[in-house]
């Protein structure tokens, strides 16, 4: 969701003449969304600015990303940084695996999320 | 790992080593959990501006999705298990000069293998500071965006996308980095 977000704030802001750069993890929302300027971290969510306590891959993703800001020849730019997160790819197969759960699970999750729901739902009809 | 295709002997990649269907993923997620899938933003045309002027001497804005700090709101550290209670709901605005406290417990982030420990992974902030001080970028401008996620196009679209970019000529900047949690 958070990667549909920065999506559509890049277009608005883009429209209106100032230019965007984003720098990602999930290259098939920000692409499907369509976006001016794409830096895609071939990374587990979260580390969109680069690895944990790693200085100089944060430095360099930055930096790529200014590149992009700099030189995109047009809208649609997406540039993949060369950094890798693990030489291994296994990570990648995990997220929302759903072999790995059994049907008691899968109903578990399932009240986890109505519960979820109604949190958010609470909180923001507060705010 | 990798394999070797017989006709080339070509060392390729293994197949899952490419970018993280989530589209699909979250799609057949939650329909086999019973919910409808959810249609997500797409746009044929997409704007375009050509940076207005040298990066040396631009003004240039950093926009997030991370939260706010609540104390109130339970567990918001590092690996902390998805928290509703710590998401946002309107536009919020932190000086650059600060070192804002922003958290990311509030979405789905990679909780197996990653774990927020560090803010610099998700706010390039400090970088960004690295990089005005060495001239690389003119200045950053006087405020850190927060965007909320909603899951809700309409109201991203009708009332938070209009904020943030009222917010941001209102700074002045002439480009921004946007960062998802």
């Amino acid at each position: 969701m958070c990667h549909q977000t920065v999506s559509l704030v890049a277009r608005h802001l883009e429209a209106h003449g100032i230019a965007t750069v984003i720098m990602g993890c999930a290259k098939d929302i920000v692409e499907h969304c369509g976006v001016p300027r794409f830096v895609f971290s071939d990374f587990p969510l979260g580390n969109s600015a680069g690895r944990p306590f790693d200085v100089e891959s944060q430095r360099q993703t930055l930096e790529l990303a200014l590149r992009v800001l700099e030189s995109a020849p047009a809208a649609r730019s997406t540039v993949q940084s060369p950094l890798r997160w693990n030489a291994d790819a296994a990570w990648k197969l995990d997220y929302l695996d759903l072999t790995k759960l059994s049907p008691e699970k899968i109903a578990e999750r399932r009240k986890d999320f109505d519960e979820v729901k109604s949190i958010a739902r609470g909180k923001r009809e507060a705010s | 790992m990798t394999t070797i295709a017989p006709e080339t002997r070509a060392v390729f990649a293994a197949e899952h080593d490419a970018p993280i269907p989530y589209m699909q993923r979250t799609r057949d997620y939650y329909m086999t959990l019973g919910f409808t899938p959810y249609r997500w933003a797409h746009f044929a045309e997409v704007p375009f501006t050509p940076l207005p002027t040298p990066l040396s001497r631009a003004r240039v804005a950093l926009i997030t999705t991370a939260a706010p700090f609540q104390p109130e709101a339970g567990d918001q550290g590092p690996g902390a298990p998805y928290n509703a209670g710590a998401k946002f709901y309107k536009v919020y605005s932190i000086p650059t000069a600060s070192v804002p406290d922003l958290r990311i417990s509030h979405v789905g982030y990679d909780r197996l293998h990653t774990t927020a420990a560090d803010i610099n992974t998700y706010l390039p902030l400090a970088r960004m500071k690295d990089a005005a001080a060495a001239g690389r970028i003119g200045t950053l401008g006087p405020r850190v965006h927060g965007a909320p996620t909603n899951r809700s196009h309409r109201v991203t679209m009708e009332t938070d996308v209009p904020e943030m970019l009222r917010r941001c000529q209102e700074d002045g900047v002439d480009a921004a980095v946007l960062v998802p949690s």
